[in-house]
């Protein structure tokens, strides 16, 4: 039996809404993540990507609709709890790695955890454990300016494992690598997903999202299209998307 | 056409030139109201500390230039911040690097012009106000005084263009220089690096040791003279830039190690401290010594201010001495609250005045001594005079009664007879009637009163020759007058510059703050945490340089102890420095309110 991490019903956000020109940047979005499952989300620049994760991640509320987060409804919380909820049950990692460069990777990695006020014993056993995890634990007492791009993202994906998350939020993880480095890290978060964490990426790239194993595609603020790897392997997947995109587009 | 898009640059990001303008003002108009006493020589030489004070003016001179140097430093890299990204993107669309150079050396100078001369204004307006409110608040007549000043004009224009001209020769350089890709990039460069530990220790001793060779040169001021003043300049200065440096770095680098970091944000919190000393270790610096030089002056300009009543109590026991006191001296004197009274009959002779020698059997005469040396230095002791003592002519008591007396009976002798003898002596019987108060402060206004009205009767050279203790009190404040305004007014013209460039230094900062806290924000922590982490981070900046200036007055008054310039030094010096906190309080209340305006993010869902 799955269990449903997300469950978003019938999402509208409309911007400006008692201005002449309102904007209606979701139309009425419902999907679901179960437990396990690496989820892309596919759409051009304005197609309602940001502004869906903004609300999954409780940045941002919607028009209407409910989205429920491994069990909670995300759109009841007051402010305090959902900064609690996201320092509890989400991972985040962002196109230009948001580290704070005045911190060690070790303090970095450990950010997450002082929020909730973890024991230190206990806060330095998860952060050596998320950082072997990824391959980071030899760059622990250095500072974000010595790392290299793909190290960077590293850190920052081990800060979102940290703390044991429902679920992780890529937005366009691999935005800022090369390839080699964009490559690495998404070995990685399959190898994470692999160990059971749920995970959710919002990307416009076709070579990104074929690490995914179900893609959801947004166009003008609605979900157009759905596919799934199956038995395929990645690079039939990788051209499916491909073909998708060219006709999802137009 | 470019000009016409730089402008709009310019508008689009008012809110920033706001800062940058309001710094660059402040700057302007608190070096105008510095001008405006120092070049004033003759203000300052009527001042009874004329000479002793051109020290302090030089050295509030230097002082204040090197802080609108570092100010306008970091003004200028706060333009160059937010115009590199919009000058390097007009070169990459294909404007001449020549061109550009041109247009910003032209704009740094137009944001020096403009904000110094609207500087200048402020600082003749601010120069007003906080001398008009010295004047009255005070009560201190103040000589020479004016509030447009022309020297002080020209000096603080001369000043700032000059340093906006270099300032945007070097602009003019920087995008001759730099390739437009960097410029566009400019932003996304940090280059913070954790400093050696050796190094710091090093530092750290070192600025400890000249801290302590700077505070026993000013404890030893009687035998270094002048010298003690330069020595400790120079190792104060030195010293306190090392400790800013080194000492604190070392003292968070101890707290992030311990527990304390891993609680909440403590460790963003410890880090973004650091590595912030680090980047303000000169604007700290000088801050440090500006808030000594403050503090010291108003603690120095209100310490005279104390030391007038015990002057004035130590000269005579009474305050007012009235013979034969008319009607109005005697309405007068009625008003006076918390007095004692005792009248004494009289009788002029030939060149003698005779008293009853029973009146002051039974009701003794108070003298009064000022203390110079040992525990009591500096207060005023009040003793009762027994008849045998007062006989003597070269006692106290006596020459304190002669003073009170009439002032043409100055020469006169003074004989004590019994009633019998007294009774039979020829001519009138006057009476002298001797006023003491409890608290010649308090009854200032109405002895005040009676001494003006002293002068109408017998005219007012007469008057100033008595020995009663309110002519002795009005002469000493009108002494200490300038001395007390020109401490004030330097004290407040210091602190609004330090505390505004501090204030302006961590605003300017907030923008690339912004990510941070964004990030922050996202990955969970409620803005509570947010709010306590900027309190703290800027309550820093803020405390450290008090500290060190708390610490410079406190051994900078062993100037003014050790010399016997002020006695209550010390105790002046707790109440102005509250006083004196609480004006940086404020400047530190603001900012933190500014600072988290601009930095903690409003998501969406909380608006």
């Amino acid at each position: 039996m799955t269990t449903e991490i997300v469950n978003t019903q019938n999402l509208h956000k409309i911007y400006d809404q008692n201005s002449e020109t309102p904007y209606e940047a979701l139309k009425g979005i419902s999907f679901t993540v179960n437990k396990g499952e690496f989820v892309g989300i596919m759409g051009a620049s304005g197609s309602g990507k940001t502004t869906l994760l903004n609300i999954l991640a409780t940045l941002d509320k919607p028009t209407s609709g409910s989205v429920q987060i491994g069990g909670d409804d995300i759109t009841q919380l007051t402010p305090n709890e959902m900064s609690d909820f996201r320092s509890k049950k989400l991972g985040f990692i962002f196109q230009d790695f948001n580290l704070l460069e005045t911190l060690t990777v070790f303090e970095n990695i450990a950010l997450p955890l002082s929020l909730q006020n973890v024991k230190g014993s206990v806060s330095k056993e998860k952060v050596q454990r998320a950082a072997s995890r990824l391959g980071i634990d030899q760059l622990l007492t250095k500072y974000p300016t010595q790392l290299s791009g793909g190290q960077k993202q590293r850190v920052a994906a081990a800060r979102a494992l940290v703390s044991d998350p429902s679920i992780i939020f890529g937005d366009e993880p691999t935005g800022a690598l090369d390839s080699t480095n964009a490559r690495e890290l998404l070995d990685t978060l399959q190898q994470i997903n692999q160990a059971g964490v749920s995970i959710l990426l919002v990307t416009h790239d076709p070579f990104s999202a074929s690490f995914c194993k179900r893609i959801l595609f947004i166009k003008d603020g609605r979900i157009g299209e759905e596919i799934q790897i199956g038995n395929r392997n990645r690079t039939e997947f990788y051209q499916e998307i491909l073909e998708k995109l060219g006709t999802f587009e137009q | 056409m470019l000009f016409k898009i730089a402008f709009s640059g310019v508008r689009a990001r008012w809110k920033d030139y706001l800062v940058l303008f309001s710094g660059i003002i402040m700057a302007a108009a608190i070096f105008y109201m510095f001008e405006a006493i120092a070049l004033n020589k003759k203000f300052v030489a009527s001042t009874t500390v004329g000479q002793n004070a051109r020290a302090v003016f030089i050295l509030g001179a230097v002082l204040l230039v090197i802080i609108t140097l570092v100010y306008v430093f970091y003004a200028n890299n706060f333009l160059m911040g937010m115009r590199k990204h919009d000058y390097g993107l007009f070169i990459m669309l294909g404007a001449k690097s020549t061109k550009i150079s041109k247009l910003i050396a032209f704009e740094t100078l137009i944001v020096g012009l403009v904000s110094t001369m609207v500087g200048v204004v402020a600082g003749m307006a601010l120069t007003k106000i906080v001398s008009g409110f010295l004047v009255s608040a005070l009560e201190i007549p103040v000589k020479y005084f004016q509030a447009l000043y022309g020297p002080a004009v020209w000096v603080t224009l001369i000043l700032f263009m000059v340093l906006f001209l270099i300032a945007s020769f070097i602009n003019a350089r920087i995008f001759a220089k730099t390739p437009a890709l960097k410029l566009l990039k400019a932003e996304n460069q940090t280059d913070w690096k954790q400093p050696k530990t050796s190094r710091l220790l090093i530092q750290a001793v070192l600025g400890i040791f000249l801290l302590v060779v700077g505070y026993y040169a000013m404890y030893n001021i009687q035998s270094l003279k002048l010298n003690a003043i330069w020595i400790g300049l120079v190792t104060i200065v030195v010293g306190t830039y090392f400790i800013v440096n080194s000492f604190f770095v070392i003292l968070l680098q101890k707290i992030q190690r311990s527990a304390l970091n891993n609680r909440g944000i403590n460790s963003f919190t410890i880090a973004q401290l650091k590595f912030r000393i680090r980047d303000y270790t000169k604007i700290l610096s000088v801050v440090s010594l500006l808030f000594a030089l403050a503090l010291g002056a108003i603690t120095v300009g209100v310490g005279f201010q104390s030391d007038i009543p015990e002057i004035a109590n130590g000269q005579n026991a009474y305050a007012i001495s009235a013979t034969n006191p008319s009607a109005e001296i005697s309405a007068r004197i009625a008003k006076v609250g918390g007095k004692s009274t005792v009248n004494y009959q009289q009788k002029i002779s030939g060149k003698t005045v005779y008293y009853r020698a029973g009146e002051f059997q039974q009701k003794p005469i108070k003298y009064a001594a000022f203390v110079m040396k040992g525990k009591n230095a500096g207060f005023s002791q009040v003793k009762t005079s027994s008849l045998n003592q007062l006989k003597n002519p070269d006692s106290s008591a006596y020459q304190q009664l002669v003073a009170l007396q009439n002032p043409n009976l100055r020469a006169f002798k003074v004989k004590w007879v019994s009633d019998g003898v007294f009774n039979q002596l020829k001519g009138r019987v006057n009476q002298l009637q001797l006023v003491r108060v409890r608290d010649i402060n308090s009854q200032y206004k109405s002895l005040k009163a009676v001494l003006e009205q002293q002068k109408k009767e017998f005219g007012p050279q007469v008057v100033q020759t008595m020995g009663e203790s309110i002519v002795m009190y009005t002469m000493v404040k009108s002494a200490f007058a300038s001395m007390e305004f020109m401490g004030v007014f330097l004290g407040i013209a210091f602190l609004a510059m330090l505390a505004s460039c501090l204030m302006f230094k961590i605003l300017s900062g907030a923008e690339s703050d912004k990510v941070r806290f964004e990030m922050l924000n996202k990955i969970g922590t409620r803005r509570r945490v947010l709010r306590q982490s900027i309190m703290l981070q800027i309550l820093g900046l803020f405390a450290l340089p008090a500290i060190l200036g708390l610490i410079d007055v406190g051994f900078g008054l062993q100037m003014f102890s050790q010399t016997h310039l002020l006695y209550h030094a010390y105790n002046t010096f707790m109440y102005s420095a509250i006083a004196f906190l609480v004006l940086y309080l404020i400047y530190y209340g603001v900012t933190v309110l500014i600072y988290q305006k601009i930095v903690i993010p409003k998501t969406r869902s909380e608006k």
